[in-house]
């Protein structure tokens, strides 16, 4: 037994997993697939008095379904649910590509979608992908429901504009621009990113692009997205020339970390590289 | 003091009742108190996959569950592959491939196997690889492994 001693709590709704984060406020922390939360407990990184375990939860929040145009996925869908699911293959594409890259066999099995999003690991595809697809995240409180737009939902590293009484219910993806590339560079085959990088866009018959999103993992203290490179591009014809000038402007937007999985000048090094890559790729409809 | 929390457990087919404390893995669980030390225990942070069981027939690692998860549920561990002192065909095929060495995270690929075995998917070589990336092997190589479930997926 590694974790410091904690007291195991089962809740039975939504409603009382939030009373008992309210209750216990700040010294608790909820517990969905374990597949970040146990790791830090077995280190001791983390020593909450209090584990509440919300996997019960799933008749409330395991599902994936259509909310007008929008696919709600509940925060208890799992990794491996994602896989299988030809709604959100048909509708979210990009997050269907983007699970294949996520741990292992045994991870996918039991990790969720909304434990990606609230454990906010810097690396974290999931997160990635609700900033380039402009998810929103509800969440239940003690003073109710609200929406959080994913560019608002990151705040550094492991931290999120969750209070500590707030539970993620659901991420919401509104239909977004149709055309995408991923790409990840990582250290070895499934670990944590080095550089996650997704592209995101709308062809117009015109030869122009629109909604242009680019979203950068693994570059900050947070996903980010690159900003200044996407205006450069928006409502645009791209040549060469621009969408190179582009991928520089994507260093406006991060701040890359030295850390054991690469130096900070690797990473600014790859960051204009794979974004001009993937652009071209967009816009030349293949790889 | 913090306090036990009392659970039903079947593993293998047998039912048990305990009573565990919260910070228990699973892993731990089935080492220390049911004296089942097939399942190994490697880094016990969810990287090596040594602690792979089957949880109601999904292949998860032991050491990021905790005990209280257990309640109600099915566990699987590597013991309960083998009739009597009759191996299951998985285990003829590792013993077959020359799928280990020092055995150390053969029942990991076991349980990851059997989970594969058991979807019935017909799989490339590829994705076998990518189906059991999740268990390491320190000392064979992956070549013997891959080969014997392979052979057990496509009915060799
Ligand atoms: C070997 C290994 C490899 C991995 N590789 C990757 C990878 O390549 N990419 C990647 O992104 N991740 C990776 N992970 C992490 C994995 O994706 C986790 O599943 C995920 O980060 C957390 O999801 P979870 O459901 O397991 O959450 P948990 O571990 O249960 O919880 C994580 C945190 O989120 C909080 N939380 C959980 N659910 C909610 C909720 N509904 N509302 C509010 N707070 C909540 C918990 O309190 C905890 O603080 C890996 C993990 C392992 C063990
Ligand atoms: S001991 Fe569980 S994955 Fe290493
Ligand atoms: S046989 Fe020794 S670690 Fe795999």
């Amino acid at each position: 037994m590694k974790p410091a001693p904690f007291e195991y709590v089962k809740a039975v709704s939504v409603a009382d997993a939030v009373a008992l984060l309210t209750e216990h406020r700040g010294d608790a922390r909820l517990l969905a697939g374990g597949q970040s939360l146990v790791p830090m407990l077995n280190m001791r990184l983390l020593r909450p008095s209090v584990v509440i375990d919300v996997n019960g939860l799933a008749d409330a929040l395991g599902e994936i379904a259509l909310q007008g145009d929008a696919v709600a996925v509940g925060a208890l869908v799992r990794y491996a649910e994602i896989e299988r699911s030809s709604l959100v293959a048909e509708r979210v594409p990009l997050l269907r590509h983007v699970v294949a890259y996520i741990g292992d066999r045994q991870v996918r099995n039991r990790g969720t979608v909304g434990g990606a999003v609230a454990h906010a690991d810097p690396t974290g595809e999931i997160a990635l992908v609700t900033l380039a697809l402009g998810a929103i995240m509800r969440a239940e409180g003690p003073d109710g429901v609200r929406d959080i737009h994913a560019e608002a939902f990151f705040l550094g590293p492991y931290t999120t504009a969750l209070a500590p009484d707030e539970m993620l219910t659901h991420v919401i993806f509104p239909p977004a621009a149709p055309a995408f590339r991923f790409f990840e560079r990582g250290r070895k085959h499934n670990d944590f990113a080095v550089l996650s990088l997704a592209v995101v866009g709308r062809p117009e018959p015109d030869g122009t692009w629109r909604d242009i999103r680019i979203a950068l993992g693994g570059v900050h203290d947070r996903p980010v997205l690159a900003a200044a490179a996407a205006r450069a591009l928006e409502g645009r014809r791209w040549d060469d020339a621009l969408v190179r000038d582009a991928a520089l402007l994507a260093l406006e937007d991060c701040d890359p970390p030295d850390d054991f999985r690469a130096s900070a000048e690797y990473r600014r090094h790859l960051v204009p590289v794979h974004v001009r890559r993937m652009l071209s790729a967009l816009a030349g409809g293949h790889e | 003091m913090i306090e036990t929390v009392p659970i039903l457990v079947t593993v293998n087919g047998t039912r048990h009742v305990l009573d565990v404390e919260p910070r228990m893995h699973a892993a731990d669980l089935l080492r220390g108190m049911l004296g089942l030390t097939g399942t190994h225990v490697g880094c016990e942070q969810g990287v090596c996959g040594m602690c792979t069981i089957l949880l109601d027939g999904t292949a998860v690692k032991g050491c990021l569950l905790l005990a209280p998860q257990l309640d109600g549920c099915e566990v699987e561990t590597v013991e309960g592959l083998a009739t009597g002192e009759e191996l299951a065909p998985l285990q003829r095929a590792f013993k077959e491939a020359h799928a280990l060495q020092c055995g150390f995270c053969t029942p990991g690929f076991l349980m990851a196997a059997t989970a594969l075995e058991r979807s019935g998917r017909r799989l490339t070589r590829e994705e076998i690889r990518e189906e059991l990336s999740g268990v390491l092997c320190r000392c064979t190589g992956y070549e013997g492994i891959v080969r014997a479930v392979e052979r057990r997926l496509t009915g060799g």
